[in-house]
């Protein structure tokens, strides 16, 4: 991205202070979704989402693991994001690593909840096969391949709309004569389950800018931003994750006025993406 | 190491809220492992100048949670980094094979290298020291809970023993959330069996938060008690921090 003059610089500035933003959008307003899903058909899901000019991937790729030994009957999520060097030349080899374990490390907090996977936005519990012995390792890995601003809601809005497409294959299990010997499983290629996402949050990121937050924003906005705070909340206006960026301190009843902000917002936002993803699907069916 | 200071170390738990420990209405009724209530935080422990080779250097200890954290700076910057006219920071997050009950165990928390990094850029005026690197190394001895809160405060400490210029001293506290009882600072068994956790750096002369991240699921008003305990706490554990640094200062006019 080229540097911006100082003139851009007050003029975004100023648009923000009188809610009007470059692209006419007003503060609190998204860019238009616009969701593809089952994009990868080797994977067990996939979706795309595009935000203006922000483009990430989701795939979810579902393989048989062993639980873990403090949660035996729950399955396994990992996140992992790349950011692809196509987006932006400085992501090139090592350049995105930061960026991609920052985005990694904040999915991670706001989808998988607390340790005990108490909070956790995927039900964890509905991956087990055998409890303690077998369950399903979700691998979720995002791509970022076009970068204009706002990574993290893109990349939180991909993977609900990859993990709604996901399907699970049914497992058949013969029970094996002594409880230690390890099970015969049998994976079926025909039949799947779907994967119930109604619990997932969505991710709302509130950019300040100035005195005021914007939501959405475009990379030249992020430039100019002192912070920039990332909410997610579900569908029943609980938060389920909270990560700041950007260094400057902020007074703790900003952040409480920006919570009510934010949940305000994702209602919007969840009702759209639910339609989107709706559509989607239903486009893939054809 | 904490037996050897003339006072007792002192505690900076938060003034308690306004609604009294709910305790009778929980099916789970949690007993701290080491006996505090759950608005109690542990006795902190400080020490600067505790690494003679380091421009600055701070121990800390809360409980069993023992950090040590060196300041080395400010330096030169590498050849390959571009001229900048503000300094640069750069941390490190490393724990010791012997830190966790099980040997090697501590290697999952890499994520603290850049969280660290982040509390702490909001609080250094990066434009007294120009063109140069300030280096912060911070080394987990052992991990008893609460692990990321007690580096950045000793981190602060540090880099106030260092001579780096500071808006504030950062003080940090975390929160987790047991199946709806808060417990303040929580300890290693508490931190695996949360359902939640909320951490706050703030700086408390200037009343603003640097770094704040949730996980898990909270209400709003959750929320809100939450924030008001860590920043309570936080209030007060700065105060510890500027006596043990007023401590320091005075020994070596001596």
């Amino acid at each position: 991205m080229v540097g911006l003059s100082l003139g851009e610089q007050h003029f975004i500035q100023g648009g923000i202070s009188q809610d009007l933003r470059c692209d006419g959008r007003k503060r609190l307003t998204f860019r238009p979704i616009h969701v593809e899903t089952g994009v990868i058909p080797q994977a067990n899901g996939s979706a795309r989402v595009r935000m203006g000019a922000t483009d990430v991937i989701a795939s979810v790729k579902a393989e048989l693991g062993k639980p873990s030994f403090l949660q035996p009957n729950k399955g396994k999520v990992s996140i992992h994001i790349d950011c692809s060097s196509t987006a932006e030349p400085a992501f090139e080899g090592r350049g995105g690593d930061e960026l991609s374990s920052e985005l990694s490390n904040a999915l991670q907090s706001c989808l998988l909840g607390g340790k005990s996977g108490e909070g956790a936005g995927i039900d964890l519990s509905s991956l087990i096969v055998i409890e303690g012995k077998i369950c399903w390792d979700l691998y979720i890995d995002g791509l970022v391949v076009s970068s204009d601003g706002n990574l993290l809601d893109a990349l939180g809005a991909a993977i609900k709309a990859a993990l709604s497409n996901t399907g699970i294959p049914r497992v058949q299990v013969a029970v094996g004569e002594s409880s230690d010997d390890q099970p015969e499983v049998d994976v079926s290629d025909e039949e799947f389950l779907q994967f119930d996402t109604s619990g997932i949050p969505v991710i709302v990121t509130l950019t300040k800018v100035g005195r005021h937050y914007i939501v959405d924003a475009t990379s030249e906005e992020e430039s100019q931003m002192s912070s920039a705070i990332s909410f997610s909340v579900n569908r029943q206006g609980h938060i389920c994750g909270i990560t700041k960026r950007g260094g400057a301190g902020m007074d703790p009843s900003i952040i409480l006025d920006m919570v009510s902000v934010a949940k305000h917002v994702s209602e919007q936002l969840i009702n759209k993406l639910d339609s989107e993803i709706a559509s989607a699907e239903a486009e893939d069916q054809e | 190491m904490a037996g050897t200071g003339g006072t007792a170390p002192a505690t900076y738990s938060p003034s308690p809220t306004t609604h009294k420990n709910k305790t009778s209405l929980f099916q789970q009724d949690w007993v701290r492992p080491d006996g505090r209530g759950f608005h109690q935080c542990r006795p902190a422990f400080f020490r600067t100048g505790a690494v003679n080779a380091a421009s600055g250097s701070a121990y800390a200890e809360f409980g069993n949670t023992k950090v040590i954290v060196s300041v080395f700076g400010p330096r030169e910057s590498k050849k390959a980094m571009m001229y900048s006219d503000i300094g640069r920071l750069n941390c490190n997050v490393s724990y010791t094979t012997f830190a966790s009950p099980v040997r090697g165990q501590g290697s999952d928390h890499k994520e603290y290298t850049a969280m660290l990094h982040k509390a702490l850029e909001g609080a250094i005026i990066l434009e007294s020291f120009p063109k140069t690197t300030v280096d912060v190394f911070a080394l987990v001895l052992e991990s008893g809970g609460s692990d990321l809160p007690v580096v950045i405060s000793c981190a602060s400490l540090a880099l106030a023993d260092a001579g780096i210029m500071m808006y504030d001293l950062v003080a940090s506290v975390s929160v987790s959330c047991l199946s709806k009882n808060l417990v303040i600072d929580p300890v290693f068994e508490e931190e695996n069996s949360q359902d939640g956790s909320l951490m706050i750096t703030c700086m408390p002369s200037r009343y603003e938060i640097t770094q704040l991240t949730v996980t898990g699921e909270w209400s709003t008003p959750k929320i809100n008690e939450g924030m008001q305990l860590c920043l309570d706490a936080c209030a007060k554990l700065a105060k510890i921090m500027r006596s043990c640094l007023k401590e320091a200062a005075s020994d070596s006019q001596e």
